[in-house]
């Protein structure tokens, strides 16, 4: 079925040498492939020569080269059948008949029918949840249920709580992004004018009641976007989730569901949690058992750490580190305050009178800026700078922008910061992050 | 040669000369103004007060007849132009014209409130049809709704007298609070300013003042109950759809900003307002006619899902039925291993479905459910339901402490605003502008027509007949003049006062 050899006289040739490996799809199979991580890894090219193929719900054009850097992991569906090329030497390369896509186009097909009526009804759309253990393919489903949504004419929203690894924003960050058009097959979906939320951390456990407390505001500000536009609230919202369904993270995708009132929630690859949603959700809320693909590979800590690594380099550099040219500048100690959200917590004989634990989690803790500080990323609050009396509405309001600090001088009391805007800061309310970002590429 | 100016004998004007006697008497006459006084607020019929009265009037009197003798060598002449409603000189102007007037097409000219006022001080004389003007027709010809108001020239010609420099406002003058951030130089040269100060819109009213303001208060209502509810939404809207002016969203999104075409607000065609609960949770799906493929409900559907419609699929895709049966045997059903403290927890909290609870089946939405939820929650806490189950609640649940910053928060209902908060929302209204820019006395030496600075203050101004400016006036003037406060001119009848709004904050007594 491969047919494999050098490519050297057609004139779209790629450069000689790299080894071009022919695929004939048969319908509904995928071609799944891996490009090999690393810093010296070769990229791999990718062109659809016959027929029709996706990328995760964005179809491909015919005879362009779509190039994917080192790490991805990518799989090509076809409905119909189709020849690709590819170019360079992946890791691993298969052609697979054992795909859940026909389930995943079920799904999709069982939304667009709730949103046809809910167009016709005058009511919203199905929001739809989706839960599942780390490793299934969240994220991938999302995007394609995303995509063909958009493909069929609809604006649905992307609410983004993996505050691991988000696919919107950089990581600790909750987020929501109006879809407008497919994503694109290299970069993802067009990251533009997102909402998006400080958590401060790559996990929900550090402090949940600020998750939830999140979680809750992205869900009344997207109703309150619903409210004035229709095809906002039609197109309804997929909400993409972290990884950890024990426990406290357990309650939160409760919480998550309640807040945002969800019709349906998608389990993908977990009996028991799907079991206990079932118990613990109304029964008027679908939920749904749904396979992961054998195309998803597991992740070790260090990919996971890489990819958020990335994802803050794109922040700031644009996709694969070339479209934007980041600012470095001083700022003053006393002209910006920089808070943590939470403080950390105390034996309970230790608090004051009638004081709960749970009230410190969302407390605004100042934090005096010393070396330590170093490397850690800020966001930006859009929070009025000034009023001291507003300060509890930090934490609900959304962030404008992240920078980075990469130098602090104690003795002049500056420090140094990589941001994507020339100064000054458009606001002086920072909350620091644990998640930290070396400039060093 | 002296040249007498009287207000009421026109046409003797020319023949009339004066002796030397004469001349010497108005030379040494004390050229003081009265002082008025204390005002008496009410007739108390005594002969004192009329005598007093009677007195003041008098001298009034006497000093509006008093005959104004000037030097002619000192007058500068002009001409009186009402098309244009200003007036030409026609001879150099003198040391007035360093913070007076202005220039175009080549000619010096005057804003009639400048004329007026210098002729009150006998620098200046006016001719209409090459006959001269009295002070008198200078009031009636100068001052209109197309120029200035009477009010306008008391206030005008009352911060003259005390010696501060005082030009018409131009809104479009003032920079915007982002040109002020950024501290760029105001977008204007030499001629252009000119030509600004002389196209400034006269600060006249011209609609009539009461009829508009009742129309306005209705509107200002209903604007009003929308605005709170938009208030949340545009703040939001202000600070995450516009990264590109905010500054540090990535460069992709403040060129997408550029179009305005992306945000997150971003309103379509609204649904028709008569059914506006439609949207908020009340939909009711009915998933027996909406198949999901869920591998986890075993036996209750068939083993192979029909097709989907080709119209649901993008691209009209045509797919054939998919055969569930294999997926199901590769579901993942392992245990999920959990911590002793997980374990424990859980059979603590003896869990079991909640759809087995009646009351629970009977919710048809979340709006219900939760609603249950909430009503249980109250129940368990015994709280006083008398209390608790109405629409007005106690503002504090006593069983949540909280600091007492915050409960000072909280039952403080009526929250402090700031002047400029949410000004920059509201519509310019005709009721209230702003009329002239004040510079202090002291900058005169090295004044500049063409670069005037920041002024010291702005005036509006107003009657004392007329209404008192509401929140909303103030608002709307502070937010228009920028950092530059705002005075308010209260005229009563030739007496003016001067009044200002200031912001500030409460003390409060607690310390975070």
């Amino acid at each position: 079925m491969a047919t494999e050899g050098e490519v050297k006289t057609s004139e779209d040739a790629p450069p000689t040498g790299k080894v071009s490996t022919r695929f004939d799809l048969e319908k509904e199979t995928e071609l799944r492939f891996e490009v090999e991580a690393g810093e010296a890894a070769e990229q791999v090219e990718l062109e659809l020569l016959t027929g029709m193929a996706e990328v995760f719900g964005s179809e491909l054009n015919r005879n362009k080269k779509y190039t994917f850097g080192p790490g991805s992991k990518i799989a090509v569906f076809t409905w119909q059948g189709c020849s690709v090329n590819l170019y360079g030497k992946p890791e691993v390369a298969y052609v697979s008949k054992d795909t859940p896509m026909l389930l995943y186009l079920n799904t999709h097909a069982a939304l667009e029918q709730m949103r046809k009526q809910a167009e016709r009804d005058n009511e919203r759309g199905p929001r739809v949840m989706v839960v599942g253990p780390t490793d299934v393919g969240k994220s991938t489903v999302c995007r394609l249920l995303l995509s063909y949504a958009v493909r069929v004419g609809r604006r649905p929203t992307l609410v983004e709580l993996d505050v691991g690894q988000s696919g919107v924003s950089v990581p600790g960050t909750v987020s929501a992004l109006c879809i407008e058009r497919p994503a694109d097959v290299e970069e993802g979906f067009s990251v533009q004018a997102p909402l998006v939320y400080h958590f401060g951390s790559t996990t929900p456990g550090t402090n949940i009641k600020l998750y939830n407390k999140l979680t809750s505001r992205l869900a009344e500000v997207f109703s309150q976007r619903c409210e004035v536009n229709r095809k906002a609230s039609v197109g309804g919202c997929i909400i993409n989730t972290c990884g950890w369904v024990k426990g406290s993270g357990y309650q939160a995708l409760v919480h998550c569901a309640s807040a945002f009132e969800v019709d349906v929630v998608l389990v993908l690859d977990h009996e028991r949690l799907y079991n206990e949603l079932k118990r613990d959700l109304p029964h008027f809320v679908r939920v749904v058992l749904l396979p992961k693909s054998g195309g998803v590979v597991e992740r070790s800590k260090e990919c996971r750490r890489d990819a958020r690594d990335e994802k803050i380099r794109e922040y700031f550099y644009g996709f694969r580190g070339v479209s934007f040219y980041p600012f470095s500048f001083e700022v003053r100690f006393s002209d910006v305050r920089i808070y943590k959200i939470g403080a950390p917590s105390i034996p309970d004989s230790c608090l004051p009178l009638g004081m709960s634990q749970d009230d410190t989690q969302l407390k605004m803790v100042p934090v005096t800026p010393g070396r330590d500080l170093t490397y850690h990323v800020l966001s930006v609050s859009s929070a009025e700078d000034g009023e001291e009396g507003a300060r509890k509405d930090i934490v609900e309001s959304p962030v404008c922008g992240f920078i980075v600090v990469t130098n602090v001088d104690t003795q002049t009391q500056v420090m140094k910061v990589l941001s994507p805007s020339p100064r000054p800061l458009p606001r002086h309310t920072l909350l620091i992050m644990d998640i930290r970002f070396m400039d060093m590429k | 040669m002296a040249d007498q100016n009287k207000p009421d004998s026109g046409a003797k004007f020319f023949s009339e000369i004066l002796s030397p006697s004469e001349l010497f008497a108005a030379r040494s006459r004390s050229h003081k103004i009265p002082v008025r006084g204390q005002k008496d607020f009410f007739p108390n019929d005594s002969d004192e007060q009329r005598r007093r009265l009677e007195q003041s009037l008098d001298e009034h009197w006497s000093l509006i007849s008093e005959e104004r003798v000037e030097k002619l060598g000192n007058l500068v002449k002009a001409t009186w132009i009402p098309s244009e409603q200003r007036v030409e000189l026609q001879s150099p102007a003198g040391k007035f014209w360093q913070t007076m007037g202005f220039s175009a097409n080549g000619k010096q000219h005057l804003l009639p409130e400048e004329a007026l006022y210098l002729m009150e001080c006998g620098n200046l004389q006016v001719f209409y049809r090459d006959l001269p003007l009295s002070i008198q027709d200078g009031y009636e010809r100068f001052l209109s709704s197309s120029t200035v108001s009477l009010q306008q020239y008391q206030v005008f010609g009352h911060l003259k007298r005390l010696g501060y420099v005082v030009h018409r406002f131009d809104p479009s003058s003032v920079p915007s609070s982002y040109a002020r951030q950024l501290n760029l130089p105001p977008s204007r040269d030499r001629a252009g300013k000119q030509l600004k100060r002389k196209r400034s819109a006269s600060p006249t009213l011209t609609s009539g003042r009461t009829e508009v303001q009742d129309e306005s208060t209705a509107v200002r209502m209903e604007e009003d109950e929308c605005d709170e509810e938009k208030d949340k939404k545009l703040l939001e809207s202000h600070l995450t759809s516009s990264p590109g002016t905010s500054g540090t969203q990535t460069a992709a999104q403040s060129s997408a900003d550029e179009d305005g075409s992306r945000t997150w607000w971003m309103t379509d065609v609204l649904r028709d307002r008569s059914d506006p609960r439609s949207a908020s949770g009340c939909t009711h799906w009915d998933f027996g006619s909406i198949p999901f493929p869920d591998l986890g409900s075993s036996g209750h559907h068939s083993s192979s899902l029909s097709p989907p419609d080709p119209s649901l699929l993008p691209g009209s895709l045509a797919v054939g039925a998919c055969d569930v049966a294999p997926w199901r045997r590769r579901i993942n059903l392992r245990e999920v291993k959990m911590s002793s403290k997980e374990q424990t927890r859980d059979k603590d909290k003896h869990r079991w479905d909640i759809n087995r609870d009646r009351e629970v089946r009977r919710c048809r939405n979340w709006a219900e459910y939760r609603e249950l939820l909430a009503r249980r929650e109250g129940k368990r806490k015994g709280r006083p339901a008398h209390l608790w189950n109405r629409e007005v609640t106690p503002l504090h649940d006593p069983t949540r402490p909280i600091t007492t910053e915050e409960l000072l928060d909280k039952i403080s209902v009526t929250e402090s605003t700031h002047l400029l908060e949410g000004a920059s929302r509201l519509k310019a209204s005709d009721e209230w502008r702003i009329c002239f820019n004040v510079y202090q006395p002291d900058t005169v030496a090295d004044f500049k027509k063409s670069s005037p600075g920041k002024p010291y203050s702005r005036m509006c101004v107003c009657s004392f007949d007329g209404p008192v400016p509401d929140l909303r006036a103030v608002k709307l003037l502070a937010f228009q003049s920028g950092d530059v406060p705002v005075v308010f001119a209260v005229v009563d009848h030739g007496d003016i006062s001067f009044y200002t709004f200031k912001d500030f904050q409460l003390p409060t007594d607690v310390q975070p």
